[in-house]
């Protein structure tokens, strides 16, 4: 939410055609998230009119880039990733308030260029311009970056107005409690907890949005929302993908760390949370932490409520695949996980008895991430005993993430014919049959929102730490045992057996979706 | 014969079957003799929207602005009912119907959104019984929008009560509408929006976005007239921004009784555009605004007091789709 009223120039338009005159600087300008993902969202913000008249883009990175390559670079990442053909038109507008700047992330000086340039923006202009400042890094330079910004002044800018500085920064969010608590307190002694942004882009996504809204937006399900109605909640985000050429990262990564801690705890907090006392960004941060908080502390060990894995060789859409232990980059020994698995139970009035199911990993069967909502059964009276006449499934209410966005309910319908025979069926609704699926994606959603002030998808501090938390003692666990309890799991499968025991206890099994 | 229907496609079929041949759009007959496939997986139909030609409707104009409505369609899969009234009127109690159907196909093989038209040809002594014809074609249960295009009088098209009483949005365009639809005691006058003032979000975005960096009591201190100069064809254009302005000045803590507005034919030289000015009462404060929607160019040129502003910008107006969206859900 903007920190402050809204201009009477701005009544009547959405907040998102609202944003101020603004500078965004990418540090880490040549990277792949940045070609990938934050040029083409730039762009395509660009097209739909969504930027401001006075809009820059500066990139900033070690590399000296002159700013026509930097252009042209720019250009070249729109033709290859954007969701929309290049538009000479369009980008040259985009271009034209274009540049770079070189330079260490940990050297002073450099900010202080940087300062210079901004402000040059700024006097040609003779207006107030809000800096946007996105950090797509390495964790290592964070620190750096983030106390060269406080030091030249450039954190501190235009504060106390809406236009006041604002910080983007990418994942990971530390690798532990301990570095995450020692990140917030670098972020804190430069910036105020409203300046900042962390980002999980799984919260940009239009689908993780809509759980908001089909929770609370529909009378219908509501009511069953808790532990009377539900039995069990799956949550998977699969990959199809291996490790790649990231495997330098990943050894020092895993599947806890890259997905679990951030993207599926989202997930479970915005499925779990109570309804929140309004939309502003605040009250929902307070309810995800609630929830992230009352989750109880994870059994570790053998027969825990924590499984790990790595995927062994195996077939991905019918080509063999090389068991991650094969993979460049990966050390003989690795015990890195590249799939985790984990059974919560959450203390709260809401949850008690029902087990959320966390999984996550690579060369799974297939890509896709979803939210399974189990319901319980119905006393089984009326149509119980002849189980060739009666199949009868749980009803499944379940929310599709990626690919194929939409939403699933299963419910038990009558054969036709003249004997009384059930069966299964399927009410799907699918976003890109109604909506189309040139919609914006994440990373336009987000850039845009913090142009604007609005914190509401993106992850507060505390947040953060509350999901560290929960995982932090399994990672030292599994540092403290090596590879003692490391599963395997064929690529191209839905995971190891120690994953299926993690279930087998309250006779539930895992989703193939 | 009406022109309009004439001019619009589609299959004609008796108007007491048209559900049955709405349905038959979407299957296709099997050679193997088992029961035809109904891609319903493929349909999902969002909204309603009775798009209704008013009798100043050329053939021309009615299949450009049903090409407008099928560009809308493409984002928005929609049931769309398309009443034509015969230009040359027949005595008799005439009802004709047309169905037709298409498909935009997406990026990926589950982005395909289908949309359905109905049209209606009406005579005049149908008129009665043109909002029950309606009521049968809409898709139950979805809200429904009501689009009225180039109609003669107010009082005419207030006989369609449940057309304009039950639709969440009543679309008009003031470019094209009597002198008095705007002010009109509409039954549900809450739900009536201005196609012009749609249209014209860029130039409010534009606007507002550069004058909300000032204080607002900094933009009405002094103002003593605020002039909009518009292209010949832009007459309700520049109605629409000097009523804006208006309350967003006055929202400002503007006197309105201080501010004089003036509205003026712009000589040749601004061939499809509009120009805002501020002039204040002390010297060397001022803010203007010019848009070429030909050129696709804006430039502000402004100074509040505190040095001059200029600042070069895209400017459009809203593409006639992208209006009606704007109309309708925002």
């Amino acid at each position: 939410m903007s920190d402050s009223p809204r201009h009477p120039f701005l009544h009547g338009l959405s907040k998102h055609r609202g944003a101020p005159p603004t500078v965004v600087v990418i540090f880490g300008a040549s990277g792949d998230l940045t070609a990938r993902k934050l040029i083409p969202a730039v762009y395509n913000l660009s097209i739909d009119g969504l930027l401001p008249a006075d809009f820059y883009l500066v990139g900033y990175g070690r590399k000296p880039i002159p700013d026509e390559e930097f252009r042209t670079l720019a250009a070249g990442a729109i033709k290859e990733f954007s969701r929309r053909e290049l538009d000479a038109d369009a980008w040259g507008r985009v271009a034209a308030n274009t540049s770079y700047v070189a330079g260490g992330y940990d050297e002073r000086p450099a900010f202080d260029r940087l300062a210079a340039h901004l402000a040059a923006i700024e006097k040609k202009l003779g207006r107030d311009v809000q800096r946007l400042f996105y950090i797509s890094t390495p964790p290592s330079v964070f620190g750096p970056i983030l106390q060269n910004l406080g030091a030249s002044g450039l954190a501190a800018k235009h504060l106390g107005r809406p236009h006041h500085a604002k910080v983007i920064i990418e994942k990971p969010f530390g690798k532990d409690l301990t570095s995450a608590r020692e990140l917030n307190t670098t972020i804190r002694s430069v910036f105020a907890e409203h300046q900042v942004y962390r980002i999980d882009h799984y919260l940009g996504k239009e689908t993780v949005q809509d759980l908001l809204v089909q929770r609370f937006a529909n009378a219908i399900f509501e009511p069953l929302w808790n532990r009377n109605f539900i039995d069990s909640v799956q949550i998977t985000v699969a990959e199809e993908v291996g490790v790649g050429t990231r495997g330098g990262y990943y050894e020092e990564s895993g599947c806890l760390r890259d997905m679990i801690q951030n993207h599926t705890m989202q997930l479970l907090a915005l499925t779990a949370m109570e309804p929140p006392g309004s939309l502003d960004a605040e009250a929902i941060r307070d309810e995800k932490v609630k929830v992230l908080k009352a989750i109880q502390p994870l059994t570790i060990g053998p027969a825990g409520d924590v499984a790990r894995a790595q995927y062994a060789g195996g077939m991905v859409v019918g080509k063999p695949v090389p068991g991650y232990l094969e993979e460049d980059g990966i050390a003989v020994q690795s015990g890195t996980e590249t799939y985790a698995a984990m059974r919560l139970s959450i203390n709260n009035w809401r949850w008690q008895g029902v087990p959320f199911y966390l999984r996550s990993g690579k060369r799974m069967a297939r890509r896709v991430s979803e939210i399974a909502i189990n319901f319980r059964r119905p006393p089984g009276t009326l149509f119980a005993g002849e189980t060739a006449r009666f199949d009868l499934a749980g009803n499944t209410l379940s929310f599709q993430i990626q690919p194929d966005e939409g939403l699933s309910l299963i419910l038990n319908a009558k054969v036709p014919g003249l004997e009384t025979r059930t069966q299964p069926v399927k009410m799907s609704f699918r976003y890109a049959t109604t909506f189309g699926s040139n919609t914006a994606e994440a990373y336009e959603r987000l850039v845009l929102d913090a142009m604007v002030g609005d914190g509401t998808l993106f992850i507060r501090g505390d947040e953060a730490e509350a999901s560290w938390k929960l995982c932090t003692p399994v990672l030292d666990y599994w540092r403290s045992v090596g590879r003692t309890g490391m599963d395997s799991y064929a690529a191209g499968s839905w995971g190891p057996p120690s994953a299926d025991a993690l279930l087998s206890k309250q006779q539930h099994i895992w989703r193939q979706p | 014969m009406s022109a309009i229907f004439e001019s619009l496609p589609g299959i004609e079929v008796p108007v007491g079957a048209i559900s049955g041949h709405l349905a038959k759009l979407w299957t296709t007959d099997r050679a193997d003799g088992e029961a035809p496939a109904d891609p319903e997986g493929a349909r999902a139909t969002q909204l309603n929207v009775v798009m209704h030609f008013g009798l100043n409707t050329t053939p021309e104009d009615a299949a450009a602005q049903f090409r407008v409505i099928s560009a809308f369609s493409k984002r928005y899969p929609s049931r769309i009912v398309v009443l034509c009234p015969l230009r040359a009127d027949v005595a008799a109690t005439e009802l004709r119907a047309k169905v037709f159907g298409e498909c935009h196909i997406g990026k990926s093989k589950s982005d395909k959104r289908c949309v359905e038209f109905v049209m209606l040809s009406y005579s005049r002594s149908a008129r009665p019984f043109l909002e029950s014809a309606v009521s049968v074609c809409l898709s139950t249960d979805l809200p429904l929008y009501y689009w009225a295009h180039s109609f003669s009088t107010s009082g005419g098209l207030a006989d369609y009560r449940f057309l304009l009483g039950r639709s969440k949005r009543v679309l008009i365009d003031s470019a094209r509408s009597p002198a008095d639809a705007l002010g009109f005691p509409w039954p549900n006058a809450s739900a009536l929006r201005d196609l012009v003032y749609s249209r014209l979000l860029p130039v409010r975005q534009g606007i507002g976005q550069f004058l909300s960096v000032y204080p607002p009591a900094l933009l009405v201190e002094g103002l003593r007239a605020v002039t909009i100069q518009h292209a010949a064809a832009l007459v309700a254009e520049s109605r629409v921004v000097s009523n804006w302005l208006s309350r967003r000045l006055a929202a400002c803590g503007a006197d309105p009784a201080r501010v004089n507005f003036v509205a003026a034919t712009r000589p040749a030289e601004l061939r499809a555009g509009l120009v805002v000015s501020f002039d204040y009462t002390t010297s060397g404060r001022f803010f203007r605004w010019t848009g070429d929607f030909a050129e696709g160019q804006a430039l502000f040129e402004a100074d509040f007091g505190s040095g001059r502003t200029t600042l070069a910008a895209a400017t459009s107006l809203l593409n006639p789709e992208n209006a009606l969206s704007e109309a309708m859900f925002f």
